[in-house]
């Protein structure tokens, strides 16, 4: 397929998942940034003259930045920010805040830092690595104990869209800051229930609280788009009062949380791969084909066709991805899906030409290999014939031949989890054909099998039904 | 005035065996050496002033006493050091002084038969004319496959032009070395060794995928690369050993090896990039409409396929835990 859209599609994708933990390599660049002090200066006992001013000023004792350190020496490998959520030390941030901690505590450790200077060791109590949030204790409870705690708003108090809401963090390590903005509502399309704040979120307010006007918790902040201008993410109070209540008595993690997060993941998977099969695929309105395109319900689709001067193969393809995915480690983003297909005809160029193009375009595609966190994908083939749509007879629809491909790529530390690739070619036309691939990231075998035959049978002739049996 | 008879004739051999200097030698002793006083001056910086004398015995034996030389006479695997006298065996023999190959023949040599000449079998000739109309058939049809209706005259100049300006080169570049170990210019010999070759690796890139396709045989595809590379061994073989007809056996071993380790290699990479022995992870040649000859099957097949995969890769993952050093778990 090529190349170039699937770029910027990618693009895209990673524009959005720009996570807002801050890393020591983002430390290290050059920044004409004013002292740290000037952040803190907020601090000074003068009279509150704004609405973020007086939120800043009752937020303060619970407002911490977390840092993730190493064991042997005090460098840090990512900061975030947090907020105590009871009077007992309890706090909440982001999962990427701390997952390297998470992940490998044996050489790392988790610190606080409070607006008033004072640090302290924490502990890892539990973690929602799908919505991204970490509840932690301090190992010694007395610095934190009495400082209050962020209230959360009722679920029964929506916040209405265009609201002014007040982020806080420690953006960059620079010093504690207010980022004022707007609410937008839930982010449109989104399969995980995400917040859209008009506002600006840097590196290193992850995990900080979005609060009301009254001081109240609206949502976590996570992430933000950087191909855009104050396009940011919270994650909503609903799972952050669910950690607080599952993880309170828990026991510190101090061994590595992959079979945790293996086990979170897969109940994602399998609620997400039950969602997804259970709307029914969208007609791409092909004069010859009947082609799988998954509702826009929680994907965007974006689409693109060959130049009209093209003398060559012409072709339309559409992209859809889902805009959820969840962050689990440094490189790995996953539970997610992604549909695409490219309609080519070769009506131009001629059988011949088209049967070379047809063919170079099916192999032109990445099936992943061998890394530190995956095996390399393996696949097998076959030219199938998927059944005929309901309400068909095999008269109106001949069988359509299909060569399809499945492969799948095993996550070498979540066990049970794996990358579906199923790639699919027509093979009936002379001079038209279609290719689709569809691609679930973090799935078990029994979501993988499921998709595979639900994408197969999305295939058929156009002209008969546009939906297909769930 | 009559010639003296010749009692020997002591020749000095080039780096390419050929004879590059012969001296009638018509009476005894015979002196060799730098000096301009020896009898037959070997110009050599590693020879002495006096290397070695030839003489003959009342009863016509030659011997060779080794002069004033630090260097000696090297013959065969023995060493004749300063002042030693060797008897020279009966139809002489070759000796090394200092950097030259010097060989004496005697009359009671026993001269070896007439060595053919390398000629070319005749009923050859349409092999490579054929090789030749093919290749330029595969080659063009895969050009005209590769453009677009309606493109320009330009576009075929670099096969047109470029595909014989190639081979020619190829050719000349052999000729060149055959020019330099055998004497000859062997371009037509070159060329018409790698016509067919270079044809036979254009037909199995043709007809080797789509056969596999049509058939459904994905291990015939994954063939289709190493046979192309056999092609090109088979190829480099025949340039080497009209190159060197007389080191067939050597050239035979050397691209052997250099086939053995150059396969070693790729496998062992690919296996460690992609756990398989194949880098492409799926047969991309798609059958055309006309060649779907083997009957499809149904689409829960190919979901029951999944659960085998699963299995392997498991396998696969439980073998990098076990590798894993403990404590390990790098996740960035």
């Amino acid at each position: 397929m090529p190349l170039s859209l699937r770029a910027a599609l990618a693009c895209r994708a990673a524009a959005f998942a720009t996570a807002l933990g801050l890393a020591g390599a983002a430390l290290a660049q050059p920044r004409p940034a004013p002292p740290p002090a000037a952040a803190a200066s907020a601090a000074e006992p003068t009279a509150p003259t704004g609405a973020g001013q007086r939120i800043y000023e009752r937020i303060r004792p619970q407002l911490l930045q977390v840092r993730t350190l190493l064991k042997t020496q005090d460098s840090q490998s990512s900061v975030g920010s947090g907020f105590l959520v009871d009077d007992a030390g309890h706090l909440i941030t982001n999962y990427h805040v701390i997952s390297q901690y998470a992940l490998r505590p044996s050489q790392h450790r988790l610190v606080y830092a409070t607006v008033d200077g004072r640090q302290g060791a924490l502990q890892l109590l539990a973690f929602d690595v799908v919505h991204d949030l970490a509840l932690l204790k301090p190992v010694d409870p007395a610095p934190l104990a009495g400082r209050g705690a962020v209230p959360i708003r009722p679920a029964s108090e929506p916040l209405p869209r265009g609201a002014r809401i007040y982020s806080m963090g420690n953006p960059l390590d620079v010093g504690f800051a207010v980022a004022e903005g707007s609410f937008n509502g839930p982010v449109e399309r989104s399969y995980l229930p995400t917040l859209f704040f008009g506002g600006s979120l840097s590196s290193g307010m992850s995990g900080g609280p979005a609060l009301d006007d009254n001081g109240r918790l609206v949502g976590v902040n996570v992430a933000a788009r950087r191909d855009g201008e104050q396009v940011s993410f919270l994650v909503p109070a609903d799972p952050v009062r669910l950690l607080i209540s599952r993880g309170r008595g828990a026991s510190p993690i101090v061994a590595p949380a992959w079979d945790e997060v293996a086990r979170q993941l897969g109940e994602h998977e399998t609620r997400l791969t039950a969602a997804f099969i259970n709307q029914p695929w969208r007609n791409a309105g092909h004069p010859l084909y009947r082609i799988p395109v998954p509702q826009e319900t929680w994907m965007r689709c974006w689409g693109r066709s060959s130049p009209a001067q093209s003398r060559g193969l012409q072709f339309e393809r559409s992209d859809c991805e889902m805009d959820s995915r969840v962050f689990v480690a440094g490189p790995l983003l996953t539970g997610y899906i992604t549909v695409r297909h490219e309609a080519y005809d070769g009506s131009r160029i001629g059988a011949w030409r088209f049967s070379e193009r047809h063919s170079s375009s099916f192999g032109n595609e990445f099936v992943g290999r061998d890394d530190r966190l995956r095996t390399a994908a393996q696949c097998r083939e076959r030219t199938i014939v998927p059944p005929a749509a309901p309400g068909t007879t095999a008269k109106a629809e001949p069988a359509l031949p299909l060569r399809a491909v499945v492969c799948l790529r095993a996550y070498k530390k979540l066990p049970g989890l794996h990358d579906l690739m199923v790639l699919v070619a027509t093979l009936d036309g002379r001079t038209a054909g279609v290719q689709g691939r569809l691609d679930a990231f973090g799935v078990g075998l029994a979501s993988a099998e499921r998709l595979t035959r639900h994408y197969l049978a999305g295939f058929g002739r156009s002209g008969s039904a546009t939906e297909v049996p769930k | 005035m009559s010639t003296p008879a010749r009692l020997a004739l002591l020749e000095v051999i080039g780096r390419d065996g050929r004879v590059t200097r012969a001296v009638d030698v018509q009476r005894w002793p015979l002196t060799l050496g730098r000096s301009l006083e020896a009898d037959v001056v070997l110009d050599d910086p590693f020879v002495a002033p006096l290397h070695a004398t030839l003489q003959a015995a009342d009863d016509g034996r030659l011997t060779l006493d080794v002069g004033n030389t630090d260097n000696g006479v090297q013959e065969g695997a023995q060493r004749h050091t300063r002042g030693s006298r060797v008897a020279v065996p009966v139809g002489g023999t070759t000796w090394q002084i200092g950097g030259l190959t010097v060989r004496l023949r005697t009359p009671d040599e026993t001269l070896p038969g007439e060595q053919p000449l390398p000629v070319r079998a005749r009923r050859a000739a349409w092999l490579p004319l054929a090789a030749a109309a093919t290749l330029a058939v595969l080659a063009l049809s895969n050009h005209w496959l590769s453009l677009d209706p309606g493109a320009d005259t330009m576009d075929w100049i670099p096969l047109v032009a470029g595909l014989p300006l190639v081979l020619g080169l190829w050719a000349g570049l052999w000729a060149t070395a055959s020019k330099l170990f055998q004497h000859r210019f062997e371009f037509g010999a070159h060329l018409r060794l790698a016509l067919p070759l270079v044809a036979a690796v254009e037909a199995v890139d043709w007809f080797g995928p789509p056969l596999a396709a049509a058939l459904d045989l994905p291990w015939l595809w994954r063939l289709v690369t190493p046979l192309q590379v056999a092609l090109l061994l088979a190829l480099l073989y025949g340039h080497l050993a009209l190159v060197l007809p007389q080191a067939r056996r050597a050239v035979a071993s050397f691209v052997g090896a250099a086939a053995l380790a150059g396969a070693a290699v790729a496998i062992t990479t690919t296996w460690q990039q992609v756990d398989r022995w194949s880098r492409a992870p799926y047969m991309s040649t798609l059958p055309t409409p006309w060649t779907l000859w083997r009957d499809p099957t149904p689409p829960e097949t190919l979901a029951a396929d999944l659960a085998p995969l699963a299995e392997q890769l498991a396998r696969r993952v439980q073998k990098a835990r076990d590798d894993e050093p403990p404590e390990a778990g790098d996740e960035d």
